[in-house]
């Protein structure tokens, strides 16, 4: 599966309607029915309020001012209270309980979306830009939310306020009530014909800012190199290219955004045009009054005013629609990494992993292994060694089933590898990488990271484990031991240090295979010999699978397997190192 | 100048500065706004001419249409005007930060955090941005009528004007006290942001080990919290402005009811006139839609507020990078003075000397967490000493013009920093590589199988953090990028980690042969490849232990000793092979 999401509309399919992206919009509402329908009952009251009180008004002018009979007043004063009263409570729920259900649904959104990029495999994250999929998860989100908040409320007043006044104009006086809502069609017509343009407009410029977005976080986690070889030019220079194209790609969505309301505005003033020409006509033959008309174009105005709006409102749904688009495409992924049955079972395996003609390649790239075999034994030790980019870290990459071969079975202890739940592969599975990661947080933290066993452990406890896993003294150069604080992109722990961490922290698992890629490449070689010291202390039957550059660490393996575009088995030290010395590079 | 910082933290401070922009479209809506009060006027001249029997349709339409075409017109003008200026701030506002942000020291960015950067960079600006496209036409018109239709209304009966425009103050009161909690939960608001994007940041960063450790939920659990907070914060806005909105909307219903009551009685006692009283009416309901349009400004204005505040502490922060212009020719030494440095109050260096001469080799030897690295940052000019002064030719670092610093310095890190460009430009990333330094580089770095191995060859993308490269792959290219410069002082920390020794062996005499007269400061684990240099500076917790060659640090030494015991089987293997 190719997992690269589009950071250009061009290759885009155009097949989509627009009806079925309004579908998506409301089926993110589905589970907030009850709310919407609240405040849309809410919506309906405020909105008779507001068609009431100015007949309300006139009849207290007609009746207490113009006659005189201004103790009547006081009963209209009350009723207009109250109903101010009730307005503004319900304008105030109407409200809020619009703006939670954008809050409440953007929060399950970036949930939904953060859990998915939990799901999907490593092949992903290495396909997409950090800086894209962040600003996917949160300025994208964030359109949406702006629709929520803002737009979705005007909808159903809109909705309200044109639909009552547009059947109240064509009970008044049908020909002329439908000759002025026939503009109105004017602007449903431009509306759809616009719509797709102004939503692709809006995607290219949510994309240029996502391709922005990655730019700024791979210039800040690069920083160091652009200062010392003196390339801030380089930095200011990509950095006002994509700035640039921003620029232009949002300039380009503004315009197309304000297209609306002038638009709209046009088409009102064209209805008061046609209800003036065509009211004056009805006059002249005698079947209309001139206070009628003026009354008319109150009602032209009450009909198209909330429309105009509705046009500001138009184009944050377009936006938003672009938004979930870019969203949707990645909650549209699905892992490759499913779980299948086991076809057949080998109980009491002799071997931990065994490979059987095993290929593969990476998504996007050159084949890296076609038919390899081989099998490990429990309870010994491998190593890995070959030259760089021979495909070792691939092959322990397979074993862990960060990926899964092309072609071929991996069989982990007598079981296709794909038929573990994700909880007893990494259950098995100890694999220290060869650039460690570290979360914010402290080193107790970091190492029982994903290890609910010891998780319970209070700080002496857990210095007691590590005490007893021989991992005390591993610790001791740490400023305030386990509670030192850790921030993951800063150097404030050397890579040696953040290596030592990895370690323990895939010890204290207990795995039944442990796989140490390069994991001790930056510690010095004293402190090396302890941590072998504390390898060779485990379980008798924790298979390890070690891959170095420095023999010292590979001597005391059983089996050497040398790796290069394929894996041979070297009989010894000797061997490997022989043959290390003279293959040629493939790579 | 304390008076010119908070004219910065102000966002209508902002709007000073585009002026030119800015007035050419507060007039286009005060235009448009203006013409479109005609369209009133021309109807109800027709309908007056049709009394007097004068009606003519031609002229009527003509009329009409030309206004509408008109007030069209003038209407998107000032839409696309409004969002060049909004755009055109936003871009100068990110061109301003990265600009500022260039000129600060690393430890500025480490502090920080990339992921408040991009807030910064994208979220903020867009709330500056659409503040600019949004609020401010619609200020403009807003309290253009608000103003207008208070003259007039004071212009006709002063003492009603004043029973309506009462309300006013309790209004602006209660507006500003919302308005400020608002402003605060705002800026909670972008922190959030910031937290999100951090758990995010991590969570892709480290997705290899997530995947390993079963950490999947974990991380969800992290991000829920953040998110959590992201969304109480959004709650609690959202509830000052359900607050502030119907509130708005209330006050002017009260306004209608004074003009009912006291214009009412005043109609009845006949001190004003029925068509005046109507007309206080019309006017009040011109004011409705202006007050609720400020009460949905006030949002952007405060969300802009918050985060222009956030991008003023960039800005306004000060510059602590001076270098200064003296050329750099390295030709004798470096050297260190009783160089110290903390970190958060731990002592990382403590009174560190010693000297490298040009054309010599050394090597900083020690175990992880002796400070190496740090050293090394600082020999770079990255981070500076606490205390104490590192002196090139016997001139401080920072003295010299940075760029001819660093042109003679070559660095390779220990993290292999790889950019998502070509090859070639990750090599050739200095400025004026010519091709024979750069194939030259290629070869030393033994890189020239890879790539030719590779596709596009030189021209080849390489992804994002360098993902599709291995650990040595990596290596190589930020070797070959340190040496296309040609330098005259080489710096390698721990470069040889994810090496193979044939290569590594290959690359080290390939630099012996290519580059002769090389300064080379190499931090390493490695004995064998050192035994040879000028001198062995052995580091241990922030102290050197001992300075000297390795027969040196053999015989006196028993730290050394260790190490080298440690290290004695490779010593066996490499010889034989």
């Amino acid at each position: 599966m190719n997992y690269t999401l589009k950071t250009s509309s061009s290759e885009k399919s155009k097949n989509k309607n627009l009806s079925l992206s309004i579908g998506k919009l409301f089926n993110l509402i589905k589970t907030e029915k009850r709310n919407v329908f609240l405040a849309f009952m809410l919506t309906m009251l405020n909105s008779i309020i507001t068609l009431v009180v100015p007949i309300l008004i006139s009849k207290a002018i007609d009746i207490c001012i113009v006659n005189k009979q201004f103790n009547g007043m006081f009963l209209f004063i009350f009723i207009l209270m109250i109903l101010f009263l009730i307005s503004l409570i319900s304008g105030y729920f109407q409200t809020i309980i619009m703006g939670n259900v954008g809050r409440r649904i953007l929060f399950n959104l970036r949930n939904e979306i953060f859990n998915k990029l939990q799901e999907l495999p490593l092949a992903f994250f290495n396909q997409n830009k950090a800086g894209d999929l962040i600003s996917r998860i949160n300025n994208d989100t964030d359109k949406l939310n702006q629709f929520f908040a803002q737009a979705f409320n005007q909808f159903f007043e809109v909705i309200v306020s044109t639909v009552g006044v547009g059947a109240f104009m064509i009970i008044v006086k049908p020909k002329l009530g439908l000759i002025a809502l026939l503009p109105a069609l004017l602007v449903v017509i431009i509306t759809k014909l616009l719509s797709e343009w102004v939503k692709n407009r809006n995607l290219k410029s949510l994309e240029s800012l996502g391709n922005m977005s990655a730019e700024i976080q791979e210039s800040m986690d690069n920083f160091k190199v652009v200062e010392v070889f003196n390339r801030l030019d380089y930095f200011n220079k990509r950095f006002n290219d994509f700035n640039n194209d921003n620029y232009k790609a949002s300039i380009k969505s503004g315009i197309s955004n304000n297209i609306f309301n002038p638009i709209y505005g046009l088409v009102s003033n064209l209805a008061q045009l046609i209800v003036l020409c065509y009211g004056i006509f009805l006059i002249i033959h005698g079947q209309f009054t001139v206070g009628l008309l003026i009354g008319f174009f109150l009602y032209v105005d009450r009909f198209y005013a909330p429309l105009r709006r509705f046009a500001s409102v138009w184009s944050t749904v377009q936006t938003s629609l672009a938004a979930l688009e870019r969203i949707s495409e990645i909650l549209l992924l699905k892992s490759n990494l499913e779980v299948i049955q086991a076809d057949t079972i080998t109980e009491n395996s002799k071997y931990i992993i065994e490979f059987k003609n095993v290929s593969f390649r990476y998504d996007v790239g050159n084949s890296i292994f076609e038919n390899i075999n081989f099998s490990l034994e429990k309870g010994k030790t491998y190593a890995l060694v070959g030259p760089t980019g021979g495909g070792k870290t691939t092959t322990a990459s397979l074993m862990a089933r960060l990926y899964d071969p092309t072609s071929g079975e991996i069989i982990l202890d007598g079981k296709n590898i794909k038929s573990y739940t994700k909880d007893e592969r990494t259950k098995r599975i100890g694999f220290i990488l060869q650039e460690p990661f570290l979360f914010t947080g402290t080193i107790k933290e970091n190492i029982l990271y994903g290890n609910e066993e010891y998780l319970k452990y209070s700080d002496d406890d857990f210095i007691k484990i590590l005490k007893d896993n021989n991992l005390e003294d591993l610790i001791k150069d740490f400023e305030n031991g386990i509670s030192t604080k850790i921030t993951y992109n800063t150097d404030n722990i050397s890579l040696g240090q953040k290596q030592i961490i990895a370690f323990i922290r895939a010890i204290l698992r207990n795995p039944e295979i442990l796989i140490l890629d390069e994991a001790t490449a930056n510690i010095d070689t004293v402190t090396e010999k302890l941590l072998e010291d504390i390898i060779n202390k485990l379980p008798k039957t924790t298979t390890k699978v070690i891959i170095a550059h420095r023999l010292n660490t590979i001597e005391n393996a059983d089996q050497i397997f040398f790796v290069n575009s394929g894996i041979t088995l070297a009989g010894n030290m000797k061997e490997a190192v022989n043959m290390l010395m003279s293959k040629e590079r493939k790579s | 100048m304390k008076i010119s910082k908070k004219q910065n933290l102000n966002i209508f401070g902002l709007i000073k500065l585009y002026v030119p922009l800015v007035a050419p479209l507060i007039i286009l809506t005060i235009l448009s706004n203006g013409l479109n009060l005609f369209i009133p006027k021309i109807i109800s001249k027709s309908i007056d001419s049709y009394g007097v029997g004068g009606f003519n349709v031609l002229n009527i339409v003509i009329e009409f249409s030309t206004v509408s075409i008109g007030v069209f017109v003038l209407g998107y003008l000032q839409s696309i005007l409004q969002t060049y200026v909004s755009e055109k701030v936003a871009k100068d506002l990110r061109t301003k930060l990265i600009e500022k942000i260039s000129k600060k020291e690393y430890s500025f960015i480490q502090k920080i955090s990339s992921s408040k950067i991009l807030t910064n960079l994208t979220a903020d600006v867009d709330s500056v941005k659409i503040f600019i496209s949004q609020a401010i036409s619609s200020m403009v018109s807003s309290v253009f009528l608000i103003f207008g239709v208070g003259i007039i209304l004071f212009l006709m009966d002063w003492k009603l004007a004043l029973s309506i425009i009462g309300v006013v103050p309790i209004t602006i009161t209660i507006f500003f006290l919302i308005f400020g909690k608002i402003k605060r939960l705002f800026k909670k608001a972008q922190e959030a942001i910031d937290w999100l994007n951090k758990v995010i940041n991590e969570s892709i960063l480290g997705s290899a080990i997530i995947r390993l450790l079963n950490g999947q939920q974990q991380e969800y659990l992290k991000f829920l919290e953040a998110n959590k907070e992201a969304k109480d914060i959004g709650l609690s806005i959202v509830k000052l402005f359900a607050s502030l909105i119907p509130f708005m909307g209330f006050m002017v219903n009260i306004a209608t009811l004074v003009i009912l009551v006291f214009g009412g009685h005043f109609v009845v006692l006949g001190h004003m006139s029925i068509g005046d009283f109507s007309a206080f009416n019309n006017y009040l309901l011109i004011l409705i839609f202006p007050v609720v349009m400020l009460g949905f400004i006030s949002n952007m204005i405060a969300q802009a507020g918050a985060s222009y505040s956030r991008i003023c502490e960039i800005l306004d922060s000060e510059d602590i990078l001076q270098w200064g212009a003296k050329e750099f020719d390295f030709s004798d030494n470096i050297e260190l003075n009783n160089i110290s440095l903390r970190i958060d109050n731990k002592e990382i260096l403590k009174n560190i000397s010693f000297k490298i001469n040009k054309n010599s080799k050394t090597a900083i030897i020690g175990p992880t967490a002796a400070g190496k690295t740090q050293l090394f940052y600082l020999l770079s000019g990255l981070i500076r000493p606490t205390g104490g002064e590192i002196r090139y030719d016997g001139i401080s670092v920072y003295d010299y013009n940075k760029a001819s610093f660093y042109k003679q310095i070559g660095f390779v890190f220990q993290d292999s920093i790889i950019f998502n460009i070509t090859v070639r430009e990750n090599i050739a990333f200095s400025n004026n590589i010519n091709e024979q330094d750069l194939y030259k580089a290629i070869d030393t770095a033994e890189l020239k199988d890879f790539i030719d191995s590779l596709e596009n060859k030189l021209d080849t993308v390489i992804t994002e953090r360098g993902s599709n490269l291995s650990g040595g792959q990596k290596q190589r290219i930020t070797l070959a990028r340190a040496l296309a410069i040609n330098p005259k002082i080489l710096f390698l920390d721990d470069f040889t980690a994810r090496i193979d020794n044939k290569t590594e062996q290959k690359i080290l005499e390939n630099i012996k042969k290519n580059y002769p007269n090389i300064t080379l400061i190499s931090i390493t684990q490695k004995i064998s490849p050192i035994k040879d240099y000028d001198q062995i500076i052995l580091l241990m917790e922030g102290d050197i232990l001992m300075i000297g060659k390795h027969e040196d640090l053999l015989a006196k030494s028993s730290e050394y000793v260790q190490i080298y015991n440690s290290q004695k089987s490779i010593n066996n293997y490499e010889l034989h092979s």
